[in-house]
């Protein structure tokens, strides 16, 4: 849809309510919306409630939108970012005990600094010994600071196996970095 | 490293949603004081928009444009009121909690990996000279302070790491109300800081998949 004619469509809510107007703004943004939520891996249940908050939000503060101010798709994409933050901040849930692999990777070790090219060398050596499946954990772990609890709930596999597979790659790693 | 690029990416990460809950609120409170930030952000916000125009189509199973006419949950009136003041209230009802004399913090009890606080200076109240073990943001929220570095004035930001060292001093006439980020886990990094350099190897390595 040409961004002229989603514009009109706002002003009709605005102006007269126009209820077929939104229906045409819901059936454009929902599922862009709702896979907006899915690519930032909430779950299907929770993506749709979360679709619903935002498309209600269009309706019931149309009055907010300014035109002049931006793009209606540019609002849209504040208020579905504005709900993910809201809703990972009440559902978060993060136990620093879980352990870090950080922890692990650098027990008892030193490094020297003048090994980079070494180092870059040894992970390359890593990358090609993980799986996807390996690889999407430690990213999920190392860099998304994902606990263990919430990598077995994403990837719908059991806690147990989370852990050992973790523990599996980090011990292979620390035998790379030795 | 050089600040611009570090409130840009901090803006460019809040625009785009992938800040934990604290930075999220930290952020979002430094775009809503500093109209330099907020227009940074708005430029980021802008492309992030039209990506959402061509996203791909997941239509949601069980959703009905009427259903989202008559959800009672979004509230037309619900008055706008600035992050701070929809997170904390009224900040003078906090419990604040005193550190030494002159100087108080409050943290927010929020769940993430940084910790975010509010600190308050009274007129003339100085911090001893320090440095940080992991990365930490400083927002003004009122007033100003000044350190070796320059003055800070409300909506200003500092940034610093650990080969930072500095006194800041609060505002003679004003005193200061700050926020503050402290990375949890760059703490870690500042005890093992050997291994920063691996670490940026391993995270580059992941970015470019």
């Amino acid at each position: 849809m040409e961004k002229s004619n989603l514009n009109d469509l706002m002003k009709r809510i605005q102006k007269d309510r126009d209820e077929m107007a939104f229906s045409q703004i819901f059936d454009f943004f929902a599922s862009k919306v709702n896979a907006y939520f899915i690519q930032n891996r909430i779950r299907l249940e929770s993506a749709e409630e979360l679709t619903q908050e935002v498309l209600s939000t269009v309706w019931v503060k149309s009055h907010l939108y300014d035109s002049s101010k931006s793009a209606l798709s540019t609002w849209i994409f504040t208020i579905a970012r504005n709900k993910k933050i809201d809703f990972l901040r009440k559902n978060s849930k993060i136990n620093f005990k879980e352990e870090d692999i950080r922890e692990f990777l650098y027990q008892d070790r030193e490094i020297d600094l003048n090994e980079e090219n070494e180092a870059k060398k040894q992970i390359e050596r890593i990358n090609n010994e993980l799986d996807e499946q390996q690889k999407i954990m430690i990213k999920m772990n190392f860099f998304e600071n994902k606990s263990h609890k919430k990598i077995a709930d994403e990837l719908e596999i059991p806690l147990g196996t989370v852990k050992s597979r973790i523990r599996h790659i980090l011990t292979k790693m620390q035998e790379f970095l030795r | 490293m050089n600040g611009t690029v570090v409130k840009n990416q901090l803006i460019f990460d809040f625009a785009s949603g992938i800040l934990g809950p604290a930075k999220s609120l930290f952020a979002s409170t430094y775009l809503e004081l500093n109209s330099d930030a907020s227009k940074i952000g708005n430029i980021f916000e802008n492309m992030l928009g039209e990506n959402l125009m061509d996203n791909e189509n997941i239509h949601p199973k069980n959703l009905k444009y009427t259903d989202c006419m008559n959800n009672k949950n979004i509230k037309s009136d619900s008055n706008l009121k600035d992050p701070v003041t929809s997170f904390f209230g009224n900040l003078n009802n906090l419990n604040w909690k005193q550190v030494y004399k002159g100087f108080k913090e409050y943290t927010a009890s929020i769940d993430d990996k940084d910790e975010l606080k509010l600190i308050k200076m009274d007129p003339g109240v100085s911090v001893p000279l320090h440095s940080h073990g992991g990365k930490e943001y400083i927002l003004v929220l009122e007033g100003s302070f000044c350190d070796e570095y320059g003055k800070y004035s409300r909506g200003d930001i500092q940034i610093n790491d650990q080969k930072i060292k500095h006194t800041p001093i609060a505002s003679k006439d004003t005193g200061c109300v700050c926020m503050s980020i402290t990375e949890k886990d760059v703490i870690f990094f500042g005890k093992f800081g050997s291994f920063l350099n691996l670490f940026t190897f391993i995270k580059s390595f992941f970015k470019q998949k």
